[in-house]
């Protein structure tokens, strides 16, 4: 579960090298081996009207990318990493699978997606298609000037939205391994309305002891191996009260387990970790399940 | 019999270049797109140069050279460095490496900042190769 290996996705406007520094915290855990991925998206160079494919353009884009990556790649080359990078003409969602594959990463790190309304309506967005098809955690950085907050180091003080899901509790043994780099986890777990034990105070009450209990064995999990940690109940909407958790806790980042749900299912029944990924304030880390658990 | 360089580079194009320039001074190339593929081909081919680029997907130039000069018996295979990557970060990677526990190694002979000439690249290869 350590995190070797990074891949980081940019298309340059939307996730720079102060977002890769901001990361590097990272090698007091592991960190070793940072990858490049630069998608140059299809409909840039193929197919225009009355052009055909557009080899020059491809190639003014490619010498483009190839220059930045390699004056990022000398900065980490000189501090001993390791470095590679992929430059690449395709879809931005199965390039980055295909990578992340090749390279057996541990992390996917990509910016949040900026389509249009409309766009985003029919087609989704590239981050929300990432997060469905990828078993490989995926970090949707957001950016410093994009929020109030200020996240010098996002792996500092995490928040652990736990659900009990396979994912969630795989995000538990994942931010252990990175003892060195964790100063403060704070868990919560939302309780539904819905599933409250009874409208009255009393069953309120019974449903956050009973939560607050469970929550305390991971803190002490997570005590266990150095880390701090502690626990909090809220009650409501989960895609509300996780941002407003992180707010209170001054959290530098959101954590959630992620499922494999269909496309059409959520579309109909909404996901909380894609919706935080894709509209909270805070760098969200998305831990799948293992394969087996889906 | 010809001498075997293997071009060890992920840009095609950069390949394409190294393998013509070879092909035309009499040379047989042998191509790898990474450096772990890079690696394999040393160790099966047993070239007798390698030309190698630095930043590359899977393995680095700058750990595949490590590799080969910390292996007993791949320490003695010439190499030419070619890279966009400046061979002053090259020998601050490596010497960053050696503080961190690595063995201390050779620097390369030759480092060749990308692009190059082909008539330069032509004339590196025959006087590395003799």
């Amino acid at each position: 579960m350590e995190i070797k290996k990074l891949l980081f996705v940019t298309k340059f406007e939307e996730l720079g090298f102060d977002a890769l520094r901001s990361l590097l915290n990272l090698r007091n855990s592991a960190l070793e081996h940072v990858v490049f991925v630069n998608v140059i998206e299809r409909d840039r160079v193929a197919m225009r009207r009355g052009k055909g494919y557009e080899k020059e353009e491809e190639i003014r884009l490619r010498e483009a990318a190839n220059i930045r990556f390699i004056d990022w790649a000398e900065n980490l080359f000189e501090q001993g990493m390791e470095v590679g990078c992929y430059i690449v003409v395709g879809g931005l969602v199965p390039e980055v699978i295909k990578a992340t594959q090749k390279e057996d990463a541990d992390l996917i790190v990509i910016g949040r997606s900026h389509k249009g309304v409309l766009e985003h309506l029919y087609s989704g967005s590239d981050v929300t298609e990432l997060l469905r098809r990828a078993w490989t955690p995926v970090l949707v950085y957001k950016h410093l000037s994009e929020t109030a907050i200020s996240v010098e180091e996002p792996f500092e003080r995490p928040l652990l939205a736990i659900d009990w899901s396979p994912g969630s509790l795989r995000a538990v043994e994942y931010i252990k391994a990175l003892k060195n780099t964790v100063q403060e986890v704070h868990l919560v777990y939302v309780a539904d309305e819905k599933t409250l034990k009874g409208p009255s105070a009393m069953g309120i009450q019974k449903t956050r002891k009973e939560a607050r209990n469970k929550l305390g064995k991971i803190c002490g999990s997570f005590e266990a191996v150095g880390i701090k940690a502690r626990e909090h109940v809220y009650i409501g909407d989960p895609d509300e009260e996780i941002e407003k958790a992180a707010k209170d806790c001054q959290a530098t980042m959101i954590v959630l387990g992620s499922s494999a749900k269909t496309a059409w299912v959520e579309k109909f029944l909404g996901s909380t970790p894609r919706k935080i990924a894709e509209e909270s304030i805070y760098p969200t880390l998305l831990i799948p399940p293992e394969k087996s658990e889906e | 019999m010809s001498k075997k360089v293997l071009v060890v580079d992920d840009d095609p194009d950069v390949r394409l270049f190294s393998v013509t320039v070879l092909e035309e001074n009499g040379y047989t190339p042998l191509e790898a797109e990474d450096g772990e593929i890079g690696l394999k081909m040393i160790k099966a081919e047993k070239p007798d140069l390698v030309i190698l680029d630095v930043l590359m997907p899977r393995q680095s130039g700058v750990r595949l050279y490590r590799e080969l000069k910390t292996s007993k018996a791949l320490k003695d295979v010439k190499v030419i460095i070619l890279s966009g990557i400046a061979k002053k970060t090259f020998l601050r990677s490596q010497k960053a490496l050696t503080e961190f526990g690595g063995a201390e190694i050779p620097e390369p002979g030759i480092y060749l900042e990308k692009p190059v000439e082909p008539d330069e690249l032509a004339e590196v290869i025959k006087k590395v190769l003799g």
